[in-house]
């Protein structure tokens, strides 16, 4: 993705540029490596979609940007500039500053990720505590705007309220609000509405959508959900076993993919157009055992596409510009995709 | 709070600690005698209209000292429960918290520790630091740590991978911070319900160390102070002993049965006395 940073007029407004970042976990059958030499890099006010399936790196990914892994892993290499710093570099005092008011993360389960002791106003009061000089009194004031800015009604009496009297599309504002009150420059939302009700789910990807251009943010979209990425997300990158496999801006149209893990993943997803009583098509094997990974491309053993190929299994595949210089995939076989996913 | 009271083995045991503390404040103006007034005329004297519960050997009477007694001993409970509680949890929090090699030292000072019969090891801090109420609270507060300790770090490493406390740390928030602000505070529950029943124990370490001369001093009134000063007439005057016996039992079962209640009711999966939502 770096070179098709270099390329875009926009490159120089690059707001977050990760390269080469890589984490690692031990574990009893060795070294597990998570996050993969994976670089990207996202502009201000730009959203990109990471997609992959459950245990691609995707979370992972943004845990080490933000120096969260939790141990015993750790982040073993790769830069990620952020506002012109290095922050993979810096000492934890003034990363602490970065997180939460520079780079703001939104957690999956809006129910856990508030601590049921305290109100809301309490835990938004701490944002503000954590990194302003701000007084309680200030800072409840400021609370109340922000939940008012992402449509709480009636922000005065709910901020008085424990999450469990809120219900999960509120709790998730709650968490948007706590992730946008010091007006950070990156938004991380992991997976924002996986817990929520389908019709909650549109509700808070439109806040995402309409707090992203009011603030200018770049904003990072985790999801498994491909039906979101098309409505909501400018770039993609597809993920799979710690590696970014594609990346691509979605005005290419993401139904051509280039890589035929993305081809697999389309097709798994329910048609309408497909009879119902035909079975859904599921991916071959098993998510590869992270421990295990194959010396080649770690999605050879399930590929419909190069499947038995000499070169796949001996060589590791890179990111590498495709037809456009846009659009990067990490299958050298590209060209011998079927032309559109309607032929697949 | 409702929710509390509702639960039958909670609302005795607080209505027992309510009334004794209640003494223990009051003790001077329902004291009938100083406890350390000596009747030299009526030494050993058997219950009468003037000593409800008779005198002891120097003549001094029994109902004030026990109630003057209660203050120690609710003295003791409180100030141990304090201390072991702060000091507990903030052993037991930081381990839990810091994991790794940190939690590895610390936990192996406090199994050491807990390997140690409490009293024991109260007796030993006494008979070094010699014998006064301090002491005595100091001993048997280092005594009863470690196990608050052991509690908190059981609970905070529940606690630790759950998803709010890492999203605190993604707002920023120090680790000192986040131990303090959030882990600590959702790990109370389980380890208040430790410290009752400690208190019990306390109120027993207390008595047993004053029994053996190594408490508070006589003339001081306490229970244990009473029991020791009774022993030598059992059969001739069992209440003397009896009576400080049965108070401190009182206290301990009210303590136990408070701890009880307090188990059942702020554990979600045996809250059978509520149908309402915690907090």
């Amino acid at each position: 993705m770096n070179d098709a940073a270099e390329k875009s007029p926009a490159a120089s407004t690059s707001i977050l540029t990760v390269s080469d970042l890589c984490t690692v976990f031990p574990t009893e059958e060795g070294l597990v490596t998570t996050v993969d030499a994976v670089s990207f890099s996202l502009k201000a006010g730009e959203t990109l979609a990471v997609v992959g399936e459950s245990g691609s790196g995707k979370t992972m990914t943004f845990l080490s940007v933000l120096r969260l892994v939790p141990p015993p892993g750790r982040v073993m290499g790769g830069e990620v500039w952020f506002d012109g710093t290095n922050i993979a570099a810096l000492p934890e005092q003034q990363m602490r500053e970065i997180r939460g008011a520079g780079i703001a993360m939104v957690f999956q389960d809006p129910l856990t990720a508030l601590n049921p002791v305290f109100t809301i106003g309490d835990q938004m009061i701490e944002v503000f505590r954590a990194h302003t000089t701000m007084n309680r009194r200030q800072a409840r004031a400021r609370a109340i705007e922000v939940l008012e800015r992402v449509h709480i009604p009636s922000p005065v009496q709910r901020i008085d309220d424990y999450p469990h009297q809120l219900s999960g599309g509120m709790r998730q504002r709650v968490l948007i609000a706590m992730a946008i009150a010091l007006r950070p420059k990156v938004l991380i939302a992991d997976e924002p509405t996986t817990a929520l009700d389908v019709t909650v789910q549109a509700q808070i990807l439109e806040l995402l959508a309409e707090l992203r251009s009011e603030l200018g943010m770049g904003m990072v979209l985790i999801t498994h959900d491909l039906g979101l990425v098309a409505k909501y997300a400018d770039r993609v990158a597809v993920m799979y076993a710690g590696r970014v496999v594609e990346t691509s801006p979605i005005a290419q149209g993401f139904g051509q993919s280039r890589h035929p893990y993305t081809r697999s993943l389309f097709r798994s997803i329910p048609r309408l157009d497909v009879p119902a009583d035909q079975a859904l098509t599921a991916i071959e094997g098993q998510p590869p055992n992270l421990a295990k990974l194959p010396e080649g491309c770690a999605f050879e053993p399930r590929c419909f596409l190069g499947n038995g190929r000499e070169d796949c299994r001996r060589e590791r595949p890179l990111l590498a510009p495709t037809d456009t210089g846009l659009h990067l995939s990490a299958c050298p076989h590209w060209p011998n995709l079927p032309e559109s996913e309607a032929d697949a | 709070m409702r929710r509390h009271l509702r639960h039958p083995s909670f609302s005795v045991g607080l209505f027992i600690l309510v009334a004794l503390s209640i003494v223990a404040v009051a003790a001077p103006l329902l004291a009938p005698y100083n406890p350390t007034h000596t009747d030299l005329m009526n030494t050993l004297a058997h219950p009468s209209a003037s000593y409800l519960l008779g005198t002891d050997e120097y003549g001094r009477d029994i109902l004030s000292r026990l109630i003057w007694g209660t203050r120690i001993s609710l003295e003791v409970a409180f100030a141990v429960v304090a201390l072991s509680l702060t000091l507990g949890s903030l052993i037991g929090g930081v381990a839990g918290y810091a994991g790794g090699w940190l939690e590895r030292i610390i936990m192996v000072c406090n199994d050491i520790l807990l390997a140690f019969p409490g009293f024991l090891l109260a007796l030993a801090l006494v008979a070094a630091r010699g014998s006064s109420l301090e002491n005595v609270i100091l001993a048997v507060s280092i005594a009863y740590t470690p196990r608050v300790a052991a509690v908190m770090r059981s609970v905070v490493i529940t606690i630790r991978p759950r998803p709010f406390i890492e999203a605190s740390r993604a707002i920023g928030m120090s680790p000192a911070r986040v131990l303090l602000r959030h882990v600590l505070p959702n790990a109370l529950p389980p380890v208040i319900v430790v410290t009752t029943v400690s208190a019990a124990t306390a109120i027993l370490a207390e008595a047993g160390l004053s029994f053996l001369g190594l408490g508070v001093q006589p003339p001081t009134a306490t229970w244990g102070n009473i029991i020791s000063d009774g022993q030598g007439y059992i059969t001739s005057n069992p209440l003397i002993s009896l009576s400080a016996g049965l108070c401190i039992a009182v206290t301990v079962i009210a303590l136990n049965l408070l701890g009880d209640g307090l188990r059942d009711t702020l554990d979600p999966q045996m809250r059978r006395y509520t149908g309402e939502r915690m907090l």
